[in-house]
């Protein structure tokens, strides 16, 4: 791999509020998360509903998305992250 | 053109990453993966979710005063209205995650799982349990399919019925205690605090005053206390009891209309329902009667025995000393003294085997003429003499009995071969004793004694004097003649 294994993965999940949708996605990360990237990642969750301005940083325009920060290249992975083997493949983390 | 100086800005690698972005976003919308977008609309972004028509359900689940959650088809908790986080004693949006199924144990888990496959179909009931702080409730769940506008899952309506079923419970519960008491052999009364008579037994009733329930206890059942008499009352004991003082096994009689309880023995224990307030007290009675009366019959007999033994020890000492004054050997007083003796034992011996009850004339003679008889059969007769006398008569007539064989055997009828004997009942009289007679005829010629014995004392004062009773002794030349008048109050004629 690329990616140093030691620099812990930096996510942003970009949600809105409790949709169907946002809560299947924080769900589905938090699922990944324990079982591919014990103890390797670091997540933070954005509530757009919130504070819609934080969407511009990543210039987010569909919700849920997951933004993989780092380690670089940045990913985007829209959707809510229902299909595992897809979101290791953006990660690069699929064993 | 734009479009080429925004490329020419980019390199590949970006564009191509563009490219992917706008595919990807593309997609997800399609296949139904994102519920809400971002739109720009000058220097701030709004977001706008796709929920539609189905957000409105949370406002509408808000507002009900039932507990309500929603649940998407994958049977994940989407959103838990306040009412239900009261339900369950949790905070506002305390029920989020896993947390609703977290409350549940295994059991009820599955339950509730089924009914969230089966309500993405059609509408369900189940029942489950849930431990609310330390209070186990019961809730009835009814589920729904519910469309979201992207999707579609399940509403769940969480009813308590915890009281329902605690009343339902406590129903069978009063049915169940009943039908106890009704089954219990014991008579059992119920008092609530005041003392008044509330449930009672058909075992019970049998020995209470008419319409006993409503009644004060001592008035419900008239009952005496043998050890305390004055000192207590029935009222005594349900106080103590509705005290918290357990009373058990107290004696007392009982003033009943049913024939076969007289005795009772009675515990009373205070009657606690829930908590530590005693409501009053039950109180148990177990028929004594029977063992009561065994016990005074059995009193009587020792009464009885004692003044037996006691009489029985003066009459030997009687004899004794009249035997010894009347005959001039030892030898001579060894055979009378322990004939005598002999013959009160004999029907001492009847007498304990027939329970000192119900013994007749005949078997008081036959034990006495019994080592004669087979040697003189068909010489002695007897004639109407199936009479029963009481105890003390019978001893009486053991003794005469004796001592009239043991002349008739020494110089009367027994004493030779052609001599006679006949017993026979000659009837009442006019004061209402019994008339026997013996009578020895074909013995020897009869000269009357120039002194009188012991024996003929014996005779004539063993069954008293008088009208009433007494023997009458006749010399007769043909043999001795002897009329016996037994007193009206010692035997049984029927």
């Amino acid at each position: 791999m690329a990616e140093d294994s030691k620099e812990p993965v930096k996510l942003v999940l970009y949600v809105a509020g409790e949709t169907p949708k946002s809560l299947a996605a924080i769900r589905n990360l938090e699922k990944i998360c324990s079982e591919h990237l014990a103890g390797k990642y670091k997540v933070e969750v954005v509530d757009l509903k919130k504070q819609p301005q934080l969407a511009r940083e990543h210039g987010i325009v569909a919700i849920p998305t997951l933004v993989k920060e780092l380690p670089v290249p940045i990913r985007k992975i829209i959707g809510d992250l229902s299909d595992t083997q897809k979101v290791l493949v953006h990660l690069s983390v699929e064993e | 053109m734009t479009v080429v100086s925004l490329a020419s800005a980019l390199t590949r690698d970006e564009l191509e990453a563009r490219l992917y972005e706008a595919e990807e976003t593309l997609r997800a919308i399609r296949e139904g993966e994102i519920d809400a977008v971002v739109i720009k609309g000058g220097a701030t972004e709004q977001v706008f979710t796709l929920e539609g028509d189905g957000h409105s359900y949370r406002t509408f689940m808000e507002a009900m005063d039932i507990g309500a959650a929603a649940f998407d088809a994958d049977g994940q908790l989407l959103y838990a209205n306040q009412a239900l986080c009261n339900l369950l004693g949790r905070p506002a949006g305390g029920l989020s995650g896993q947390a609703l199924h977290g409350m549940l144990d295994a059991v009820n888990q599955t339950t509730f799982r089924r009914l969230l496959a089966q309500a993405l179909k059609e509408r369900q009931s189940s029942e489950i349990h849930v431990r609310v702080g330390d209070i186990e409730r019961s809730f009835l769940l009814t589920g729904a399919p519910i469309d979201f506008g992207i999707g579609s899952g399940v509403a769940i309506t969480f009813t308590d019925i915890s009281e329902r079923e605690q009343t339902a419970a406590a129903r069978e519960s009063e049915r169940l205690a009943r039908s106890v008491l009704a089954s219990a052999n014991e008579a059992v009364i119920v008092c609530d605090r005041s003392g008044m008579v509330t449930h009672i037994n058909a075992a019970a009733e049998r020995i209470c005053a008419e319409g006993p329930i409503g009644k004060r206890f001592e008035e419900a059942i008239a009952l005496t206390f043998a050890d305390a008499s004055e000192l207590m009352s029935g009222g005594d004991i349900v106080a103590m009891a509705v005290g918290g003082t357990p009373v058990q096994g107290l004696e007392a009689a009982v003033k009943t209309s049913a024939v076969d309880v007289t005795d009772v023995m009675i515990s009373a224990a205070p009657l606690v329902v829930s908590g530590d307030r005693t409501q009053g007290c039950v109180v148990t009675l177990i028929n004594l009667s029977q063992r009561k009366a065994a016990e005074r019959r059995q009193a009587l007999l020792m009464g009885e025995l004692d003044h037996r033994v006691k009489n029985t020890l003066a009459m030997v000492l009687a004899i004794s000393a009249r035997t010894a004054s009347h005959e001039r050997t030892i030898e001579d007083f060894q055979k009378s003294f322990s004939g005598r003796i002999q013959a009160l034992a004999a029907t001492h011996t009847l007498l304990s085997n027939a329970s000192w009850e119900n013994l007749q004339i005949k078997d008081v003679l036959s034990v006495e003429l019994a080592p004669y008889a087979t040697l003189s059969s068909g010489r002695i007769t007897m004639e109407g003499l199936d009479v029963s006398v009481d105890s003390k008569t019978a001893v009486s007539l053991g003794l005469v009995f004796h001592e009239l064989t043991t002349n008739a055997v020494k110089y009367g009828a027994l004493s030779t071969r052609a001599g006679k004997l006949s017993v026979r009942r000659i009837g009442l009289v006019d004061d209402g004793a019994l008339q026997i007679e013996w009578e020895e005829r074909d013995g020897p010629m009869v000269t009357p004694p120039t002194t009188s014995g012991f024996g003929q004392t014996l005779i004539s004062r063993s069954l008293g004097s008088g009208a009433n009773g007494g023997t009458k002794l006749e010399f007769r030349p043909t043999g001795v003649v002897c009329q016996i008048l037994i007193p009206k109050y010692g035997h049984f004629h029927s």
